[in-house]
């Protein structure tokens, strides 16, 4: 028989108190797992929707602005000229996008890693109205602009039709099927976008190739929209790169509603490891308390074991066994009660978020409730091996 | 052999000072069997306490063996207790978990069991006449068995002095009477005992009788 197979046995004859002990280990691991639990669903969700932010890197003609000033008042940029960008670019530009975005994460396949969406503006009037003809490759547009969603007819299918927004519906009169003239072409509307709130609402879009040969366009595009496929992709790498290799274009990293996103989050997780720690600290007071007074409970016990020859070390070993069963008691409970916890309160945190069993928080929540469980005897433990055997009898 | 030099204990300190035990000097033999009579509070458990290395005196030595243990750290204390020196108490001091047959292993445990040690609980459990009883709880078995089964724990590392707190104090005269004979065989074999005792009778049977009175030996009777 050996030392471990005692404090089983011990521990067998006080099946509430180890219990008790372990729910105080549970709640502390509890909260840090469902903290952790939530943050990862959640960080989760946010990269999904960050997903549908739509362009990350805005490419724009490198037109030669003249800045006004009138002192130190700017009066605005005035953009000389009209400014276009060949579309024999794209090819490179997509060479330097994928490039880094592979070298970022590690990848080698070969296939198109970015969604490139060049478009070409032309201010023109429609039924007496002035209005901005946007041409947009339509599946790459579809990609970039997730938020689009087709209220009426259908989406951009081919050549010669249009697609329209809200506002401009409403503006022109225009329905599904009517026809609207560009320089001469025609081309129908086949879909009208629902809103949108952003300058979509007001524009017509039309395919790329149609909108460039009723304009006499043909190779020319205003801006390209480039979106990385992920959120930690290299933005401003692949902004500079651009820079530096394709003349006469200028590529802007847009990231500041993901750089806000993630600094919230950033924030979130924060507070949410501190409440983690500060429940962990206030679980490890009350497993304090329950052991000190087992440890109490069980002087005359010590007593009889150091008379009967155990050493200090032998005393204290007696302990760090039973804080180790209530540590994994207490770990399981907590992971248990934390991925639990995280279900319940998860979805109140962040809505439609997505809560898993995330296995590797178990080993983590083990660690932790032992490391408590231990923390808590230690003390107690080390007080009651410096009583006196004899007084260890005489305080009963 | 044991020598206890005028050692006395004093609780507390100023107004609230008691003295437990004064200037206490005694010599016993190997194999010797010393009975301590004395009123209650005249110092008895101290003096068995402070002789085994369970409290410190104040002042004063304890030799056993040609060794001072009384200034022992509390780590080499715990030899002295593994070998030399085993304790029998009124209160039997079961665990209360353990069957009888692991309290007699609890000792062995505590010094590193090995394959035999089960064996040799065993045998000591039967020379106490409790073999049959070995996988009850104390809390199954009588008064007078509890004590047996502790008496078999004081054993299992064959000590050379066995200190024994009024072993029959809680039992009745014919239960006391087998345990005391059991103490005279373990006395015959050879193992040195110094029983706490308030029954006369009992302390007839000891080779020498100290009496306690307020701290002081105030009289030693030699019974052969």
């Amino acid at each position: 028989m050996k030392l471990y197979r005692i404090v089983l046995k011990d521990m067998a004859r006080r099946k509430k108190r180890v219990l008790f002990a372990a729910l105080g280990v549970a709640i502390g691991t509890m909260t840090v797992v469902g903290v952790l639990t939530i943050a990862l669903a959640g960080q989760a969700r946010i990269y999904n929707e960050l997903e549908k932010y739509g362009a990350n890197l805005a490419v724009t003609p490198a037109i030669n602005n003249v800045d006004t000033h009138l002192g130190d008042l700017s009066l605005g940029t005035l953009a000389v000229g009209e400014n276009y960008i060949p579309e024999e670019t794209l090819p490179q530009i997509r060479q330097i996008a994928d490039g880094e975005i592979r070298k970022a994460r590690g990848i080698t396949d070969q296939g198109d890693i970015a969604t490139i969406a060049p478009e070409l503006y032309i201010n023109t009037e429609v039924k007496g109205t002035s209005v901005m003809v946007v041409g947009v490759e339509p599946n790459e547009e579809n990609k970039i602009k997730t938020w689009w969603n087709v209220q009426e007819g259908k989406y951009l299918e081919g050549t010669d039709q249009a697609l329209v927004g809200a506002v401009a519906a409403k503006l022109l009169t225009l329905n599904t099927g009517d026809t609207v003239t560009l320089n001469g072409s025609t081309v129908t509307v086949t879909g009208i976008l629902g809103e949108t709130g952003s300058n979509d609402d007001y524009q017509i879009f039309v395919p790329l190739e149609t909108l460039q040969k009723a304009y006499g366009k043909e190779g020319l595009v205003s801006s390209i929209n480039i979106r990385a496929l992920c959120n930690a992709c290299p933005v401003e790498i692949i902004a500079s790169a651009i820079n530096q290799n394709i003349t006469g274009v200028r590529a802007i990293a847009v990231k500041q509603v993901a750089e806000a996103e993630m600094g919230i989050m950033g924030r979130m997780n924060r507070f949410m490891w501190a409440l983690g720690g500060i429940t962990l600290m206030v679980g490890l007071f009350g497993v304090v308390n329950t052991m000190m007074s087992s440890v109490n409970e069980r002087i005359k016990d010590i007593g009889i074991m150091r008379a009967a020859g155990a050493s200090r070390n032998q005393i204290m070993r007696v302990f760090i066994y039973e804080a180790v069963i209530i540590g994994i008691l207490g770990g399981i409970f907590g992971y248990l009660a934390g991925t639990l916890l995280a279900y319940i309160v998860g979805p109140l945190v962040f809505q439609g978020i997505n809560i898993n069993f995330v296995l590797q928080y178990l080993p983590l929540s083990l660690a932790l409730a032992i490391l408590v469980a231990a923390i808590a005897t230690v003390y107690p433990a080390l007080r009651a091996t410096r009583i006196r055997v004899a007084d260890s009898f005489r305080s009963l | 052999m044991l020598e206890v030099n005028n050692v006395s204990k004093v609780y507390g300190e100023g107004s609230a000072k008691v003295v437990a035990l004064s200037d206490v000097s005694l010599r016993v033999n190997d194999g010797d069997f010393i009975a301590i009579m004395g009123p209650s509070g005249s110092g008895k458990s101290t003096l068995l306490n402070i002789i085994g290395g369970l409290d410190y005196p104040s002042s004063g030595e304890v030799i056993l063996n040609g060794k001072r243990i009384d200034n022992l750290a509390e780590n080499d204390l715990v030899d002295v207790r593994r070998g030399k020196v085993a304790y029998v108490f009124q209160q039997y001091h079961l665990l209360p978990s353990l069957t009888a047959l692991e309290n007699v292993l609890l000792p062995l445990i505590f010094c590193g069991a090995n394959g035999r040690s089960s064996k040799k609980a065993l045998d000591i459990l039967k020379k106490v006449g409790l073999e049959k009883r070995a996988g009850h709880k104390p809390s199954e078995l009588s008064g007078g068995e509890q004590q047996r089964v502790a008496i078999a724990r004081a054993l299992v590392n064959e000590p050379s002095l066995i200190l024994a707190d009024e072993p029959t104090g809680n039992m009745d005269r014919k239960t006391g009477a087998e345990i005391l004979l059991l103490f005279e065989q373990l006395n015959q074999e050879g193992h040195g005992i110094i029983m706490i005792t308030h029954d006369p009778e009992i302390a007839k049977q000891a080779k020498e009788i100290v009496v306690l009175q307020d701290g002081r030996i105030v009289g030693k009777i030699n019974s052969e």
